[in-house]
């Protein structure tokens, strides 16, 4: 198997459990974003693409988010705002 | 809507929030600790080890965590290395127990002490309970409440406000403390690294009877960072991290590799380990922590940038930051001065303990951890050349001498790499761990000198 594949096999067997409710927790201030793609790159679940040059994140990123802030914490122009979710809500890691 | 008061809060329930929690209301001061998960432990906290260090400085605690409240626990003497060359072969290993310099128990019988965080942050969050501090649950702090520009509050998500003497910022690599009071914006990308993790479900009776005391290995890779892999009573961990400007593709990418490995993969087919979750962490990996407090406020553990500046351990500096931080919180309020200069007595408290002497090599210790096992380019030479000093004379290719002779010629090819690398990481290492004792190694050419065998004169 490519490893392309086997990760996405492996990927979708490990995904922790998610709670819904989490609010809106990621924002991209489309006019500081320039498109740049680190976002991409660094996600581990490959939730971020380029539309019309920008940043965007996949619909349903909050059933899927790790809640690592590895987008937030790469963005040289701050253009990606996150705060964690509602209390109680998003990622559960059982053997965190 | 009711305004509640107490003396301290503290933002975030991990291992260093629950020791500042319990401190604090052992000290009788009105705590009240904030964890944004339902129980503590369940969000994405990622430290794993407990170093021996907890159980010689925390006994009382210790002798409490059993496999009972903390079924995940398991320790063992042995942490093997495995170097893997840029073909992904394994090339050799190094296995080791804690060396006869080692001075106490249990640091001799055991390298770490791991955990599940589900398990573990539970359990230590209840001794701050038992101690009377009241924990809040399934609730974010959003923001800080300020007056005349000091902190004297935090607000949760519902808009419910707190106020507090004392704010205590345990919210981890992310901290809304720090940023919101202005002690720091969001780390630069050379202090802050991704680290994806698996966790491999294994059946309980195949880790002991595959692994014997194995608590822990690392993969040495010269196409991946260093990856570790962490054993407990029925799974491990593999997951391996570098600063945030390095990476050139998915983190993910570079962690499959690793379980891709043809060795790796006749391991997991022999423990019959399937994965069970994947994971992404944020850890301040940081030289030194600097803005560790403010008026009214101090940072402890991953939100201060106190992990270990060589290998990142970070439940045991959380815990200590986190009693200091407490005690001296309780002085403060005592002394009814809560100032900026008065909490400068956290940085002369912390620095005086193992975490602060782990500091004060700390820009060395980063750096050579940068430019070695976070650095595959470095390790494509490194790998080989370790491998030819330590298996290539089991060999029997050719007479030995000959062999001897191939492997001198071999590490030779590998000096105009090593003799930079050396000088640039290694000897401001040294010159800074052994200080004045530095001096000693200037006399190592003299004593070989010594004890080489005079070269004869071949008469015939």
């Amino acid at each position: 198997m490519e490893l392309k594949a086997i990760a996405k096999a492996k990927m979708k067997e490990g995904m922790p459990e998610h709670i819904s409710g989490t609010g809106d927790f990621i924002k991209v201030d489309h006019d500081k974003c320039v498109g740049c793609g680190r976002c991409i790159v660094i996600c581990v679940m490959n939730l971020w693409r380029i539309r019309d040059m920008k940043a965007s994140l996949d619909e349903d990123y909050q059933e899927k988010c790790l809640e690592c802030g590895g987008c937030y914490q790469i963005c040289e122009f701050n253009a990606i705002k996150f705060h964690y979710p509602a209390g109680g809500t998003g990622v559960v890691y059982k053997q965190g | 809507m009711i305004l509640r008061e107490f003396d301290v809060i503290v933002v975030g329930g991990g291992p260093g929030g629950a020791m500042t929690a319990k401190i604090a209301a052992e000290k009788g001061l009105k705590t009240i600790v904030f964890e944004r998960g339902r129980k503590s432990g369940e969000k994405n906290s990622s430290g794993c080890g407990l170093g021996p260090r907890m159980f010689r400085d925390f006994p009382e605690m210790m002798k409490e965590l059993t496999p009972d409240v903390c079924p995940s626990m398991r320790a063992g003497v042995y942490a093997r290395n495995y170097f893997i060359n840029k073909d992904d072969i394994v090339t050799g290993m190094v296995m080791a127990r804690p060396t006869e310099s080692v001075t106490y128990e249990p640091a001799k019988s055991f390298i770490t002490m791991n955990i599940y965080r589900s398990d573990f942050d539970p359990w230590i969050m209840n001794f701050a309970v038992r101690a009377g501090a009241e924990l809040k649950t399934s609730t974010l702090i959003t923001n800080l409440i300020k007056e005349n520009g000091k902190v004297v509050g935090v607000q949760d998500e519902k808009g419910e406000k707190y106020k507090g003497k004392m704010i205590i910022g345990a919210d981890g690599v992310i901290s809304m403390v720090a940023e919101e009071s202005g002690l720091r914006s969001k780390w630069p990308s050379h202090q802050v690294t991704i680290v994806p993790q698996w966790d491999f479900e294994v059946p309980r009776e195949n880790i002991d009877k595959f692994m014997g005391e194995e608590t822990l290995a690392v993969w040495w890779g010269a196409t991946f960072p260093a990856a570790y892999q962490v054993f407990f009573g029925d799974g491990f961990h593999l997951g391996l991290g570098n600063w945030l400007f390095w990476w050139d593709k998915n983190p993910l990418y570079y962690l499959n590799r690793v379980v891709n490995i043809p060795y790796f993969q006749r391991l997991i087919k022999n423990l019959d380990a399937k994965p069970r979750e994947l994971h992404s962490h944020l850890l301040p990996w940081a030289s030194y922590p600097v803005n560790t407090h403010t008026d009214n406020v101090i940072l402890i553990g991953d939100a201060g940038g106190f992990p270990c500046p060589l290998e990142a351990e970070g439940i045991y500096p959380a815990m200590v930051t986190g009693k200091i931080a407490a005690e001296v919180a309780a002085k403060a309020i005592s002394d009814g001065d809560t100032s900026k200069k008065a909490l400068d007595l956290y940085d002369t408290e912390w620095q005086k303990t193992s975490v602060g002497v782990e500091f004060e090599s700390g820009k060395e210790l980063q750096s050579i951890w940068r430019n070695l096992p976070f650095s595959p380019k470095t390790m494509e030479w490194f790998v080989p050349m370790l491998m030819e000093l330590l298996g290539g004379i089991y060999d029997w290719s050719e007479p030995h001498t000959v062999r001897v002779r191939q492997i001198m010629n071999k590490i030779q090819s590998y000096l105009p790499d090593a003799v930079p690398f050396a000088m640039s990481y290694v000897m401001p290492l040294l010159a800074k761990v052994l200080g004045d004792d530095f001096e000693q190694l200037r006399t190592i050419p003299g004593l070989i000198e010594k004890l080489l065998p005079k070269k004869k004169s071949h008469k015939r």
